[in-house]
């Protein structure tokens, strides 16, 4: 009930705001895995990432024809998990992936489905449901990130999780593991681009190819570009960073995406280690992206701030903080008005799921210590909360 | 907060207004780009100009006087400039059907032209009409009268009618082809066919503006090793800007692309690095105006987009006043401009 009223205030918006996107909209309306964002009505599309979908500005999906850019310190690769999610995603929602510059195992080790990104939740929080005191109920409908309209979108109240698991292909967002590997009819569908030694630009055939395949395809088929671990020397011929070959490469996908707009979006992946940010060409990589997201994973000797970097014990420690520094449709507005910019962000990836949370400074060390010993019973162990 | 008109009253006096081959150099950085200003750029001079006729607004002093815009764009397309120029009040397509603008596209084939299209670019196009690659599916109101000869584009394919009707207004596509300055001759070539066509429908009291968005990523994308360096493309720039009668250029200034030029660190600075630093300070030293947009340094706020500050550059004369101005940007992309301590 609640659901369809929702529709209709969704529906309205596109007609105000429709005026990019206006001719392309009929055939991925009817995609399950397109929904129009509830800020504007511009189509969107799942990173198979539930809450970094809520982190996007608002628009609570990547925009469709905006690219991603994923950097990340450390030689961890969390952000290579968020890349799977997405790609995964995308094979689900039956929509064309085009993997870049890695072989086909890369595509076999997919994370697995096990439902909606909603069952998940709802699972999540039966399982809290008993631990938790009941001091804030009325705020536990609302998502993670409390206010945000993306987060109390999220699920349907009503449905229960066995009604959801049968209208699986209809939901927006799945949830993965990634200890299960994924079996999908349309996993096939993958096409990988490999770089071929060249003369010049090694980019010049990859974004050639890309472009065929989705000019060659009927508009209503929606296409993902997956491009891991970009410049990595171990995939990367060493002449591919020069400025000449990288950027117009980038300069190339970001045309694809504005002539295709309706049906292209893209996640790239950097190792900041490699190209740190602070040189000119990562930054002209970053300008050319329409979001930039930064993961610096917290590194083993830290384990201990990191443990206590959870604001209760019941909680999973951030493994990293996780910095904004671009938003797609935001910043080329001219960015700023964001409710989530400014917020320090922590992520933690588990089994199941990768999560973004605000980033909260630990209840001081003493303190929590002496809440522990004046718990009766003792607070239940990390791994009986572990599922 | 309370929403202001499209034009902010305080940025007013340096958007309606550029002397005589003067350059307004706009910064940006990664958080805070430079398109609304932009925008607010092409409000001022196409807005104006369009009521000049039916009323005596604010723009009697230049009686009769047409402003015409044309807008060089490398990172964004035309749909993006189109769509936000609406929310603004702004048919950027009927303008350009009325030829008060042209939007020269920098990206869609700048470095990878589908062999379909190369023949009809080629082709130059008729004074006075637009080159159009292909064949619009419906004529907007206005366009139609000049388009007869021209269409000399070869036979659309399906894919290309399809995307037409979002062409259409887009006056020409750059190419960048071999290297070094005869590649950027062509570029400049290209753009003054543009310009030239404005100017065939101009009286001799009107104003053509050229807004080239960001052409420091043209020379971040070639660099020395194709033979372009910040002497060039600065020389580029006079050259074009020669035929109009004021340039606004939009440049990225993040610190990476400026400071790593001049750290006297033990590590040399990029190619990209020092060539960019280059390039943007000599536009800096040329300009009348510098308008910076930044982040603020403390720290993102809810109520504040970034800061505008406003310089004197190089050639700047006395009547300009140099301020420093906060800037919120609303969800709808309206804009608030005020000053520190006000709200």
């Amino acid at each position: 009930m609640s659901f369809r009223k929702r529709n209709i205030g969704l529906s309205v918006g596109v007609d105000r705001a429709a005026v990019p996107n206006a001719p392309a909209q009929p055939a991925p309306e009817s995609n399950p895995g397109i929904r129009p964002s509830p800020d504007d009505g511009r189509p969107t599309t799942s990173t198979g990432t539930p809450s970094l979908d809520n982190l996007l500005a608002g628009h609570a999906g990547l925009p469709m024809g905006k690219t991603l850019l994923i950097e990340e310190n450390g030689t961890t690769d969390f952000a290579g998990a968020l890349l799977r999610y997405y790609a995964a995603e995308g094979v689900v929602q039956e929509q064309k992936v085009h993997v870049v510059g890695v072989p086909e195992q890369w595509g076999r080790s997919l994370p697995g489905l096990i439902g909606t990104a909603e069952s998940l939740n709802d699972k999540r929080s039966d399982k809290r449901k008993d631990e938790k005191m009941k001091i804030a109920w009325r705020y536990e409908r609302l998502g993670e990130f409390g206010a945000g309209i993306a987060g109390s979108r999220d699920a349907p109240a009503a449905a229960s999780p066995g009604e959801q698991d049968g209208k699986q292909q209809v939901a927006f967002c799945h949830a993965f593991d990634l200890t299960k590997r994924l079996a999908h009819p349309s996993i096939t569908n993958m096409t990988f681009t490999p770089l071929m030694p060249s003369r010049g630009s090694p980019f010049t055939a990859v974004l050639n190819r890309l472009q065929t395949a989705i000019e060659s395809d009927s508009p209503s088929v929606v296409h993902r570009i997956v491009i891991p671990s970009l410049l990595n020397p171990t995939m990367y011929p060493p002449d591919a960073c020069q400025p000449e070959y990288v950027l117009q490469f980038l300069h190339g996908l970001k045309a694809v995406m504005s002539a295709y707009t309706s049906r292209v979006t893209a996640m790239i992946t950097l190792p900041l280690s490699l190209f740190p940010r602070s040189s000119g060409l990562v930054r002209w990589m970053e300008l050319l992206s329409d979001g930039v997201i930064e993961l610096c994973p917290f590194p083993h000797s830290s384990d201990n701030l990191a443990t206590s970097g959870a604001a209760t014990s019941s909680e999973e420690p951030p493994q990293g903080m996780l910095k904004t520094h671009r938003l797609p449709v935001l910043h080329e507005r001219g960015g700023g008005s964001d409710r989530n910019v400014g917020l320090d962000w922590a992520f933690i990836l588990s089994r199941r799921r990768f999560e973004i949370k605000p980033f909260s400074l630990p209840p001081d060390e003493g303190d929590k210590e002496a809440q522990e010993a004046s718990a009766p019973g003792g607070m239940p162990k990390k791994s009986d909360l572990e599922f | 907060m309370p929403s202001q008109p499209p034009l902010p009253p305080l940025l007013t006096p340096y958007l309606s207004s550029q002397p005589e081959s003067s350059l307004t150099l706009v910064s940006s950085i990664l958080g805070a780009t430079s398109n609304w200003l932009v925008l607010r750029f092409l409000h001022a001079s196409l807005s104006a100009s369009s009521n000049s006729n039916a009323s005596f607004g604010l723009e009697e002093s230049h009686n009769g006087s047409k402003k015409k815009v044309v807008l060089v764009s490398f990172l964004r397309s035309w749909e993006f400039w189109r769509a936000e120029a609406k929310r603004l009040g702004l048919d950027l397509a009927r303008l350009a059907g009325q030829k008060q603008f042209a939007f020269v596209d920098g990206l869609s084939e700048l470095f990878c032209a589908p062999q379909a299209e190369t023949a009809a670019t080629i082709a130059p196009p008729n004074a006075g009409s637009p080159a159009r690659t292909t064949l619009p599916l419906r004529p907007q109101p206005g366009a139609v009268p000049g388009r007869g000869p021209s269409s000399v584009a070869p036979v659309p394919n399906n894919s290309y009618a399809a995307r037409s009707q979002s062409e259409l207004g887009i006056a020409k596509k750059l190419h960048f082809s071999g290297r070094g300055i005869g590649a950027l001759d062509a570029l400049e070539r290209d753009i003054a066919l543009v310009i030239q066509q404005q100017r065939s429908t101009m009286d001799d009291s009107d104003e053509l503006l050229l807004i080239i968005d960001q052409p420091d990523f043209l020379l971040a994308a070639t660099g020395p090793v194709m033979g372009i360096g910040a002497t060039e493309m600065a020389e580029w720039l006079s050259a074009l800007q020669q035929n109009v009668h004021a340039t606004i250029v939009t440049l990225a200034a993040d610190s990476p692309l400026i400071h790593n030029a001049s750290t006297s660190g033990n590590q040399m600075a990029a190619p990209v690095e020092s060539e960019h630093a280059a390039f943007a300070i000599s536009l800096a030293h040329r300009a009348r105006s510098v308008m910076q947009l930044r982040t603020l340094e403390t720290g993102a706020a809810r109520d504040v987009s970034g800061v505008l500050r406003i310089s004197r550059g190089g050639g700047a004369d006395d009547s300009l006043d140099e301020r420093e101005l906060l800037y919120y940007i609303q969800r709808d992309g309206g804009v608030t401009v005020f000053g520190r301590g006000e709200s």
